[in-house]
This record gives C-alpha cells, sequence and structure tokens, in this order.
C-alpha cells in the first residue's frame, strides 16, 4: 500500500511537467502579449518602452525558453506578478477567488451529495414506482439542461418576476451591516449559482447512486440479511447502503476537480468572483502568471482527487489491494 | 420488493431474448427500441429538428437577420398588427398559416423575428453537433482499437495521453485553443479564413470539440478490443492468416459496435452543450452566424425589459430539448442494442 502510494505521487511529477508545458506552450502561441495590456490605454507608451519591457520580462525569448525560465521560478515558489492587478498571481488567486470558488463549489457538492444519496436509494428500493419514474426523468432533465440557460431562468423566476425575491447575481449586497444580515445576505446570493452549479453533479450522482443500489440488493448478503429476519429499514440502511455508497464516492473525487474549473458558465451568469472566471479573464488578457497558477492548481487538484478517490475507496473496502 | 427470492431472479438472459422465432439481431434491436418510448419520442423529435434546420430558409416569412427597429420586444403572438410599420418586410408573405407579421416566439432587441433565428440557429447548432459527435466517435473508436488490440508500448503512450488530456482542465482549454485559432496573426488561423471566410467559427468550434471529446470513446473501445482480442474467433481469424488492419476492423469492431453508437448519440449532446456553452461566452460562432448559444451570450441583459425573456427562453429551450432528445435517444439505443444492459426507464 505503502510502495503503491509512493508510485503513485511520483508519478504526479512527471504528469504535471507534461501538461505545465502543453499549457505553457499553448498559452505563449497565442498572439498578442501582456505588454500589449500595458500599452492599451497608455499614450505616452512608446515603442522602446514596449521592447525594453519585453526584455525585461523576457518576452523576446522563445516560448520554451521562458518555459524554462518559469518552471526555475516556480520550483522557488514564485508565481510571478499578474499583469492585471500588479500583485502576485499566486497571493491573488488564493486569497480573492480561492475562497469563493471554494464557497459555491463547495456547498453545491454538498448539496447533490444530499440530494442524491437518498434520492437514489429510494428510486432504487421503489424501482418501477412513480417517484421512480419521476426521479429518472428529472435526472434526465439535469444532465441535459445547459448550466448557464438554467441559471438565466433562476434570475428571470427569482429575481425578475419575483421582483428581487432573490438577488441576481454578485457576491453580496452593499451596505449590508452586522453579522447576522450579512451572514442572510451571503447565503441569499448563494442560493441560484448553487442550484444551477449543482444540477448536473446531482444528476449524475443520483442515477449512479441508484444503479448501484440496485446492483447490491441483488446480492446475497443482502438476502441473508432479510432472511434472518431483519427489518427492511435495517437491510438497506445497515447494510445495503454502505456498500452502494462506495463507488459514488470514487465519481465523487473524479467530479470534484470539475467543479472548480467547469464554474465558469455559472460564474458568469451569475457574476460570481470566483476561480474559473479568473481564468477566462486571465486566458482573454494574456495574464499568463495568474492563468497558470490557477490551471496547475487545477491540475493538481484532478491528480490528488484521483488518487484520493482511488485510495479511499482501499480503505473503505478491504477486497480491494494495491501493489 | 418485499419477496426476497424475486431479487435473486436472474435478468431477462440474453441468449433467450435473441432466439425468439430465429430474428436477426436487428430486428431484435428494433423490436426492444419500440417499446421505449422515450427513446422513440426522442429520436421522432431530433428528426423533426433536423428537418427544420435543413429547412430553416423557408420555414418562416422572415428572413433571420431582417432588422425591425419599430418593432422590438414583441410578445410571441399570431396575430398581425394592423400597422404596417410593425409587420415590417418579409421574404414572402405567407408559410402554411405562418402570415407575414405573425412572431410565434416574438421578436429580439433589434426586431428580428426568434422563430427564423432560432431555426437558423439550430442549423449551425446541429451541424456541429452531428459533425463533431461523428467525427469524435470515429477518431476515439480508431485510437482506441489500435491501441487496445496492439498493445505495448503505443497502448502505454496513447493511455498516457488519455490520462494528460483528461487532467488539464476543459474549458480553459477550449478556450486557449479557440482563441488561438480566431486570432488573425496565427498562420494556421489565417490559413483557415482565407479557406473558408465566414464558415471559420464552425469549423474551428468543430475541431476543438473533437480534439477535446475523443477520450472517453477511446477509453471505451480500448476496454472492450482488451478482452475481445484473447476470444477463439480472433485467434481462427490470426489462423487463416489475417492482417491485423482486417482483425482489427472486421473481426473486432463489428462487436463493440452497439457500444460506439450509444457513444455517438451521447456525444451528440456533448457537442451541442460545448457549442453553446463557448458561443455563450463569446468565443464559439460568431455573428453575424447565428447559433443557439450565441443568441444566448447577449440575452441575459435583456431580462428586464418587458417581454425580453424571450430572447433567452427560445433557444436556451431548443438546446435542451435537443439535448434531451439525444440523452433518451441514447439510453433507448443502448437497452435495444444490448439486453445484457438493463434499463434505466
Amino acid at each position: 500500500m505503502i510502495v503503491y502510494l509512493i508510485r503513485r505521487l511520483l508519478q504526479v511529477i512527471p504528469t504535471l511537467l507534461v501538461i505545465s508545458l502543453i499549457l505553457y506552450g499553448l498559452l505563449a502561441l497565442k498572439p498578442g502579449d501582456p505588454i500589449d495590456e500595458m500599452r492599451r490605454g497608455n499614450p505616452g507608451f512608446t515603442q522602446e518602452d514596449y521592447d525594453r519591457l519585453r526584455e525585461f520580462y523576457g518576452l523576446d525569448r522563445p516560448w520554451y525558453v521562458q518555459y524554462w525560465r518559469w518552471l526555475g521560478r516556480v520550483l522557488h515558489g514564485d508565481f510571478g506578478i499578474s499583469r492585471q492587478f500588479g500583485r502576485p498571481a499566486a497571493a491573488y488567486i488564493f486569497n480573492y477567488r480561492f475562497p469563493n470558488t471554494v464557497l459555491l463549489s463547495g456547498l453545491s457538492l454538498l448539496l447533490a451529495f444530499l440530494v442524491s444519496v437518498p434520492a437514489g436509494t429510494i428510486s432504487a428500493i421503489r424501482q418501477h414506482t412513480a417517484f421512480d419514474y419521476s426521479v429518472t426523468v428529472v435526472n434526465f432533465i439535469g444532465v441535459s439542461i445547459p448550466i448557464f440557460w438554467f441559471g438565466i431562468m433562476l434570475i428571470y423566476v427569482f429575481a425578475v418576476r419575483l421582483r428581487g425575491f432573490l438577488p441576481a447575481g454578485g457576491l453580496a449586497s452593499p451596505g449590508v451591516v452586522g453579522a447576522w444580515p450579512i451572514f442572510v445576505d451571503r447565503l441569499r446570493h448563494l442560493i441560484l449559482p448553487v442550484i444551477a452549479l449543482s444540477s448536473l453533479q446531482l444528476a449524475q450522482w443520483t442515477r449512479f447512486m441508484r444503479s448501484s443500489m440496485l446492483e447490491v440488493i441483488k446480492l446475497d448478503y443482502v438476502v441473508t440479511a432479510r432472511a434472518k429476519g431483519l427489518s427492511e429499514r435495517a437491510v438497506i440502511y445497515r447494510h445495503a447502503l454502505r456498500n452502494s455508497v462506495l463507488p459514488l464516492i470514487t465519481l465523487i473525487g473524479l467530479n470534484v476537480p470539475l467543479l472548480f474549473s467547469g464554474a465558469i458558465l455559472t460564474e458568469t451568469v451569475f457574476n460570481w468572483p470566483g476561480m474559473g472566471r479568473a481564468i477566462f479573464d486571465a486566458i482573454l488578457v494574456n495574464d499568463f502568471n495568474v492563468a497558470m497558477v490557477s490551471l496547475m492548481f487545477i491540475s493538481l487538484l484532478v491528480l490528488a482527487f484521483n488518487l484520493m478517490a482511488d485510495l479511499a475507496y482501499a480503505l473503505a473496502d478491504p477486497r480491494v489491494r494495491y501493489e | 420488493m418485499n419477496d426476497p427470492l424475486r431479487s435473486v431472479e436472474p435478468l431477462e438472459s440474453p441468449a433467450l431474448e435473441r432466439s425468439t422465432a430465429g430474428e436477426s439481431y436487428w430486428r431484435g434491436v428494433w423490436r426492444r427500441f419500440r417499446r421505449h418510448h422515450l427513446a422513440m419520442l426522442g429520436g421522432v423529435v431530433l428528426l423533426i429538428f433536423v428537418l427544420g434546420a435543413i429547412l430553416a430558409p423557408w420555414l418562416t416569412p422572415y428572413e433571420f437577420s431582417r432588422q425591425n427597429r419599430r418593432n422590438m420586444f414583441a410578445p410571441p403572438s399570431f396575430s398581425v398588427p394592423a400597422d404596417p410599420t410593425l409587420v415590417g418586410r418579409c421574404v414572402r408573405p405567407q408559410v402554411l398559416f405562418l402570415k407575414c407579421g405573425m412572431h410565434p416566439f416574438g421578436t429580439d432587441d433589434l426586431g428580428r423575428d426568434i422563430l427564423a433565428r432560432v431555426l437558423q440557429g439550430g442549423r449551425v447548432s446541429l451541424l456541429v453537433g452531428f459533425i463533431a459527435a461523428t467525427i469524435s466517435t470515429i477518431l476515439g473508436t480508431f485510437i482506441g482499437a489500435v491501441a487496445g488490440y496492439l498493445g505495448g508500448i503505443l497502448d502505454s503512450v496513447i493511455g498516457r495521453c488519455i490520462e494528460i488530456m483528461l487532467s488539464i482542465p476543459q474549458l480553459p482549454l477550449l478556450l486557449i485553443l479557440v482563441g488561438l485559432l480566431a486570432n488573425p496573426e496565427v498562420r494556421l488561423a489565417v490559413l483557415l479564413s482565407d479557406a473558408l471566410g465566414d464558415a471559420k467559427s464552425i469549423v474551428i468550434i468543430i475541431g476543438v470539440i473533437i480534439v477535446l471529446s475523443w477520450m472517453s470513446t477511446a477509453r471505451l473501445v480500448r476496454g472492450q478490443i482488451l478482452s475481445l482480442r484473447e476470444r477463439e474467433f480472433v485467434e481462427a481469424a490470426k489462423g487463416i492468416g489475417a492482417s491485423r488492419g482486417r482483425i482489427i476492423f472486421r473481426h473486432l469492431l463489428p462487436n463493440v459496435v452497439s457500444i460506439i453508437i450509444v457513444q455517438a448519440t451521447l456525444m451528440l449532446g456533448e457537442a451541442i452543450l460545448i457549442e453553446s456553452g463557448l458561443s455563450f461566452l463569446g468565443l464559439g460562432i460568431q455573428p453575424p452566424a447565428v447559433s443557439w448559444g450565441n443568441m444566448l451570450s447577449r440575452a441575459q441583459g435583456f431580462l428586464y425589459y418587458p417581454n425580453g425573456v424571450f430572447i433567452a427562453l427560445f433557444p436556451g429551450l431548443f438546446i435542451f430539448l435537443t439535448v434531451l432528445c439525444a440523452n433518451f435517444l441514447g439510453d433507448g439505443l443502448r437497452d435495444a442494442l444490448d439486453p445484457r444492459h438493463y434499463s434505466t426507464l
């Protein structure tokens, strides 16, 4: 197990290197550079300034030289300066963007998990009932609905038609004072984006939970539990549920990083200042350092969660052995 | 459910199912597919959408790009206004029951007929969806089959590639690729716009979707081929001296065709969602071309206008219905093509 863990951890390093090379290469191939952003709206900016700054930042060198230098700095823990904001890129992302993303994605994750496990379970143990059919249809809707359109429609209903029953977007309203009102205000701003963002995962996990449960309740030990006279409730919740949640945990591990990067559409619709939007904006204005630190962080998350999902599975299921 | 014995009964056996009165495999597929009402419905609706997209320019009195500043934000209605300035100019006076002046889906912020735009947008969205799904599935199948059958170093290299592609955050990668190919300073982009003109953004988006979506098919096919290649019929084919290409394409792939068809159907929905998301962000299909996604890109700003919601409602509804139908169809096809897989509906 330890050997397996070490081997997996060692595999992460070359994978991250290749990913960073691909991303950096693509970003560098993209025409225009950060200096263009500085020149824009600055009439006193001369060609000499341009050339000097390009040389200063090393942008006149081929992209692989730039990559090599970037890599060297990163290994010393320096992710460079955001040229949009003039402050360290890593600090900007982790102080201002990451907490918002964790809040939005974390709550979406929680909502999806808390709804999908009972919904999938009940749907499975009452297979072919009206409840089961409606859950299945709702699942199909959840995986088919474009998130951004769903978000826009939510805004229309709850913010426009119901005259500001819930805010149309943003992080918080200005001018709210007091701990409790601020808390309520933040919560109200979270409701719609969390519903929109969790819809896809909610549907996928419910469907997965349902089929996982359907397989488990056919197994011998469940029959045994019934045969020895346990109540249906005990059979399902004490015996079957534990084993059917296991594969879902793996799936959740694989889905978590998606919630971090895939929230661009939700963040755009709800004007939510999170990581997805930060990456989007950074790519558009060639702010390489911000784009790279966020992208590398998300790639690291993907790999870490893949590994954690495998490990969690091994810990929860003694039959799984990794060599 | 309370009868414990019922739950240990085996599912319907594929062998029994298939041997009904000596019917062929495909007749059995059709029989099982017809039982799946939602899938039938999905297929029929998709067919109607495709026909609507093909016939788009001839189905409405209005042309999709014709503006009428006198009649902006008109609500959906089948009545013809008395004031001729509100009617505006039509290409033809009447199509079936649709008269010039009727806007069944309303008009947008420039007074353009939303129905005409939805139909025209469907052309682009469905075209992108179908082409991207088809090519991505073929590419994924090819890569997966070759990796699975040949094995060895090639297989590990392809496996690592798939893993890396799946670890890179998808949407940002899409953004970079689209930005790259849309920029006039990149040589490939210049080449593309010389060759394609206005259709460039469509080709770019198709290409980008393919680049980012072949992996799941490749994985799936590889897994299937890995188990199939150990079977006797492959040994037999080798024994009579069949070439590797012949074994892969004539003996192995026909056995995974059902999985590939299902995958292609699901990929159709996926591709349409990716296209609409990118176009919504302003990076996909560029105006004056119109797709369901780019119709939505400015729509959010009009939510507070009277009747402004229809600009957002209809294109999104059509994306949703198309993807929903594709998913119903895929689910039905999975059950019909592979009886061992039990239905979720």
